[in-house]
């Protein structure tokens, strides 16, 4: 993996938000990835812990407060107006909610086509063409293209969703939970479909969600965001078997296994407290004020935790990652 | 064997729409033991919280129960005069629901809320009802709950606002609890927390809860029975371990077949159900899940099949059955 060239990389990315009375949310603090091609990253985390601010500045619909976000080497975050304009072509995002996502006033050929003549590419007859190949390949009958969104279930508004996202055929779509609105028997649907996808187009996604199962399922590689910063990075199976952060292990232990047996022999690794106010994060290790293992006030609660080699292609941000309880 | 806290005999709730009489829920029946925790489980729409908002006579126009009985000590919930009904209703059986933020009144204290429940069953002077509203507050495990009662809603987070629903439910020490969705708003790490309360009450109080969820993976953590539903039916009902162990309708086969399991090393595609759930208010001939059924016989297209024993203290409406749908010798008919 290290020969091979990311196809994005966010240097120290900072996003913050303004809160008024001169104080700021700090959604994202300092994150550094690296995404290859052709690989599926999941980030998982829970809520307001800046997953999806991530994925917003990854994909330039925010602008970051500072740091880079390099795509095919070049820094996205210094340019500007056209130049901008055309790399957005590469990175598409597919969102949570197929009801909102979607203009209810389009019918579903003009919602698709819109990518399309945004950027000038197709007209005529084979715009409506490259339409009707589109819905042909997420699944849905190519002569729905008159039809409004209101006609259609959630789990086929979603595919709308992803066909709107190849019409521009980009390199890297972000995902952010496109499933977690969806029936169970529909999920399964639209992870299969994402999947064969990723092998026809030979493309990246970062899949954003909080649930760790689906996360694990469909990504190469997971990251666990914890309150701004990006805590946990590893294969996804090795993640589950050998967690290296306690919040790693916290999560993966509250996740319920539809299994009774297994479950009622599983021990939870409660977490006191709530997640701390990003307006004023917990000094040196975000994650103290709730850690089971954190030995305070040094090094957690004054020192920094650095996102350190521990496993080969496993990187964790803890000070005592080797007492970390192994995984159920 | 003890009677039932709560018995549900052929239930059916409808919704005359403009479009027609949706079947919401087309026949349900189940038996609640007192200290019982029964899991619903099914996808939105399936009429798992129709079913829930019947038990309490909550059905919203232009739905109506239009036959049934939900007999609760002997007396039947469907015919009971409105003032009955209130009298049971936040008593003897509560019920929290999905979303704590708009089920929580926002211009008055979590405490007012608290004591309001207590007060609608019971006349206790202020102080009494305070003190017990703190107490409850401390039995769902609210940090620093003397003073957190004079909070309002916003003030807590989701998880905290959940507990105080559930500290609502728990007011007048009720012998059900319906728990409709109560951690779907929730984070994971929350919801074990809340899965955690609920199995000690259950324990401690020994209230018997309904759990409605569309998560497999909850029930498996928190029930003993689970009713699986289907299109406003039951379409099979056992043991929580012989439903996860071996499922006989071939709707909660796939289900437990299409979810990712944390547990799994597999990177396997996921089976999925194809097409979507019917409409209920033309509802498809014979078996309602025929048109998704991957092991559908002829019998299946025009005979619709009632709950049948399939195992011990397990029923489902099939034909098939898993069984038979897996067996490798070509036992299947059709």
């Amino acid at each position: 993996m290290a020969e091979r060239t990311p196809l994005l990389r966010a240097e120290k990315v900072v996003k913050h938000f303004p809160a008024g009375l001169g104080a700021s949310v700090k959604a994202v603090e300092n994150v550094s990835l690296e995404i290859y091609p052709g690989e599926t990253v999941g980030l998982v985390g829970e809520s307001g812990c800046g997953k999806s601010t991530l994925g917003r500045l990854i994909t330039q619909l925010l602008p970051v407060t500072s740091g880079n976000i390099f795509f095919d080497g070049v820094d996205l975050t210094k340019l500007r107006g056209e130049k901008l304009r055309q790399y957005r072509r590469q990175l598409q995002m597919i969102f949570q909610d197929p009801y909102s996502s979607l203009n209810p006033r389009m019918t579903v050929g003009d919602i698709i086509a819109e990518p399309l003549e945004n950027f000038g590419l197709l007209r005529g007859r084979a715009k409506d063409q490259r339409v009707q190949e589109l819905l042909k390949i997420v699944g849905l009958n190519p002569y729905f293209n008159n039809r409004y969104p209101h006609e259609f279930s959630g789990g086929q508004r979603q595919r709308i969703g992803i066909a709107r996202a190849l019409a521009l055929r980009p390199k890297l779509i972000v995902a952010d939970e496109p499933i977690s609105a969806l029936d169970v028997s529909i999920q399964a649907q639209i992870i299969n479909l994402m999947e064969d996808l990723q092998h026809e187009f030979q493309l990246t996604y970062l899949f954003i969600a909080h649930d760790l199962s689906v996360v694990r399922h469909i990504s190469d590689r997971v990251m666990v965001m914890y309150l701004g910063k990006i805590v946990e990075v590893a294969d996804s199976i090795e993640i589950y078997r050998n967690p290296r952060h306690p919040y790693t292990k916290a999560l993966l232990s509250a996740i319920p296994i539809p299994d009774p047996e297994i479950q009622s022999k599983r021990r939870i690794v409660a977490l006191a407290g709530e997640i701390p106010s990003p307006v004023n994060p917990p000094s040196g290790c975000r994650f103290h004020t709730r850690c089971p293992i954190a030995q305070l006030p040094t090094p957690c609660a004054d020192q920094e935790p650095p996102l350190e080699q521990k496993a080969r292609d496993h990187r964790a941000a803890c000070f005592f990652s080797e007492k970390v309880p192994v995984a159920v | 064997m003890t009677q039932p806290a709560l018995q549900v005999k052929d239930l059916k709730t409808q919704f005359f729409t403009d479009d027609g009489v949706v079947q919401a829920v087309d026949g349900v029946s189940f038996d609640l033991h007192p200290g019982e925790t029964l899991g619903i489980v099914g996808e939105s729409g399936c009429g798992k919280s129709v079913t829930a908002l019947s038990i309490l006579r909550l059905v919203q126009e232009p739905g109506r129960i239009v036959n049934g009985q939900i007999l609760f000590r002997g007396d039947d919930i469907v015919t009971m005069s409105d003032e009955e009904v209130r009298e049971i209703r936040g008593k003897d059986i509560a019920m929290i629901f999905q979303d704590p933020l708009s089920s929580l009144n926002p211009v008055l204290t979590v405490g007012f809320q608290i004591e309001e429940a207590i007060e609608a069953h019971r006349k206790v002077p202020s102080k009494m009802a305070l003190s017990r509203a703190v107490e409850l507050l401390k039995q769902v495990r609210i940090p620093a709950a003397e003073s957190r009662v004079h909070d309002y809603p916003h003030q807590f987070s989701g998880g905290m606002r959940q507990r105080a629903m559930i500290a609502m439910g728990l007011a007048n020490s009720p012998s059900i609890l319906i728990a409709d969705e109560p951690t779907t708003a929730l984070d994971v790490t929350v919801q074990a927390q809340i899965l955690e309360l609920l199995r000690d009450l259950n324990q401690d109080l020994n209230t018997a809860i309904i759990l409605i969820t569309h998560n497999m993976g909850v029930v498996a953590s928190l029930c003993t029975r689970v009713l699986v539903m289907y299109a406003g039916r039951v379409v099979e009902e056992g043991p929580v371990e012989r439903i996860f162990k071996e499922p006989q309708h071939p709707y909660t086969w796939s289900l437990l077949q299409s979810i990712p399991r944390l547990d799994s090393d597999r990177h396997d595609r996921l089976l999925s159900i194809e097409g979507f759930p019917p409409d209920l208010i033309r509802p498809p001939h014979g078996c309602r899940f025929n048109p998704r059924c991957q092991f559908k016989i002829d019998r299946c297209l025009h005979d619709d099949p009632p709950l049948m024993n399939v195992g011990p203290d397990q029923d489902a409406a099939c034909w098939v059955t898993m069984r038979r749908a897996l067996a490798p010798n070509g036992e299947r008919r059709g």
